[in-house]
């Protein structure tokens, strides 16, 4: 008898009446899915070692907890291979740490979307697109892993929309956001490797995204004038706030920046330096607060803060960048974290591997 | 064909209501405020009412530091050892 047995439903043996059978349910994302028949979950679950019944995370606020087996079943729906499970299942682990905070990301009008980063040897094993239309439509894994995402806070965290998540506008990187780090020709050391995890292991870096800027510099031959651009994006007074960064910086911009030698704490700083705003500004928008700015100014503030300006983050080291997309195109990406403040900091986990687990 | 529920599967907790006062007549209040503008003011406004409606006192004003998570257990302890009540609210 499969696991939970009870939580079985018995629908006609008709392909299309099952995927409408879904919809009813209200299981969908808007739309459809493949219907998640006892096999197909059967076989995610063999990609997992541990049992499913086993926790892998828990909403802080309800306490409802997403299972292995919930997060299998959510998965056949979303489209998923089996080889795809286990980089889920590390984004759920990373979700579920408290500085993430994926209720409030997922609750908030602010609409975010949960950008999962993977980087490492598993990208490739399991045919990520890292490449060409990097956040575009065209490959199963990153589409199915990042639907899978949104199908679990919606179908297990029970984040619906219009009831538990009030975002104002949405976000088209809820239905998917998941995309590889591009390691061919990539200059700096991976995020993997940054991440201080043994050689050959892959991780994923989960980062509540707000929207996505593209910053297009086609002119620009130096450092100063391509990270200028992002920059100037990160300042927008739209979006800026002490939230965290995360900049996808194409091939052609990154060749660029890396050429003239510059290491990923070059550009960390170049852009914490110039993604400012000054105080006086910030009141003409009614953005200014005290609050903040004492907060990045105040005791143990990093040496690039300048008196009299708001920058965006609170230290270099609150920007992620790295490479991805395609050769051909000067076209990077900056991408706000959603919280105005601290309230989501990104979070990363190994990919299919435990390592110093409880 | 028999299709996977797709909701919770984990172990299920009881989560009921607080019981309901018979009166707030001199029930004291303890304000949670999120740290979002205007929270602190909008939310003092709300429990000046119970003041001079129910006789309340107003005893103590919580923060959170994080307006967008549940507040921490130890904050919630402690409102719950100083006062009857709790007001707080979220919005932008």
């Amino acid at each position: 008898m499969p696991f939970d047995s009870h939580r079985i439903h018995d629908v006609p043996d008709d392909l299309l009446a099952a995927i409408d059978y879904c919809y009813e349910q209200g299981w969908t994302d808007g739309l459809p899915v493949i219907p998640p028949v006892v096999d197909r979950v059967q076989a995610m679950l063999a990609y997992e070692g541990r049992p499913p019944e086993a926790v892998i995370a828990t909403h802080p606020a309800t306490t409802l907890q997403l299972t292995v087996h919930a997060a299998a079943v959510n998965a056949v729906m979303a489209g998923c291979l089996p080889e795809y499970f286990p980089v889920l299942v590390a984004a759920f682990e990373a979700m579920d740490k408290p500085a993430f905070n994926f209720h409030g990301s997922t609750a908030s009008t602010g609409g975010s979307a949960p950008l999962l980063i993977v980087s490492g040897p598993c990208a490739d094993d399991i045919g990520m697109n890292a490449d060409v239309n990097l956040f575009g439509p065209g490959n199963r894994a990153n589409a199915t892993i990042g639907r899978a995402t949104r199908l679990i806070l919606r179908n297990v965290f029970q984040m619906i929309p219009g009831i538990s998540d009030k975002s104002t506008q949405g976000n088209p990187g809820k239905y998917s956001l998941c995309i590889a780090e591009r390691a061919r020709g990539n200059p700096w050391p991976l995020l993997c490797e940054t991440q201080e995890y043994p050689e050959g292991v892959s991780s994923v870096t989960v980062f509540a995204s707000g929207g996505f800027f593209n910053v297009e510099n086609h002119g620009g031959n130096t450092p100063e004038q391509i990270l200028g651009g992002v920059a100037d994006s990160m300042a927008n007074y739209g979006v800026i706030t002490l939230g965290q960064s995360a900049v996808i910086l194409a091939p052609e911009h990154m060749h660029i920046v890396a050429g003239a030698g510059w290491t990923r704490q070059d550009a960390q700083e170049f852009l914490f330096t110039h993604a400012k705003r000054s105080v006086e500004g910030m009141k003409s928008v009614g953005k200014h607060r005290d609050r903040d700015y004492n907060r990045q100014h105040g005791e143990g503030a990093h040496r690039l803060v300048e008196a009299g300006q708001m920058h965006r983050g609170m230290t270099p080291d609150d920007i992620l960048i790295t490479m991805g997309g395609g050769d051909a195109g000067g076209h990077s990406c900056f991408i706000p974290s959603w919280s105005r403040d601290r309230a989501s900091i990104l979070q990363h986990k190994p990919i299919g591997v435990c390592i110093d687990c409880n | 064909m028999q299709l996977y529920d797709p909701s919770s599967s984990g172990a299920e907790k009881n989560l009921s209501r607080a019981m309901a006062f018979a009166t707030l007549d001199g029930k004291k209040i303890g304000i949670l405020e999120n740290g979002k503008l205007n929270a602190s003011e909008m939310l003092r406004e709300v429990a000046d009412l119970f003041v001079a409606r129910n006789g309340c006192t107003i005893q103590a004003i919580y923060s959170k530091s994080n307006a967008s998570a549940p507040a921490p257990a130890e904050t919630l302890a402690k409102a719950v050892a100083e006062v009857d009540f709790l007001i707080t609210g979220l919005g932008d």
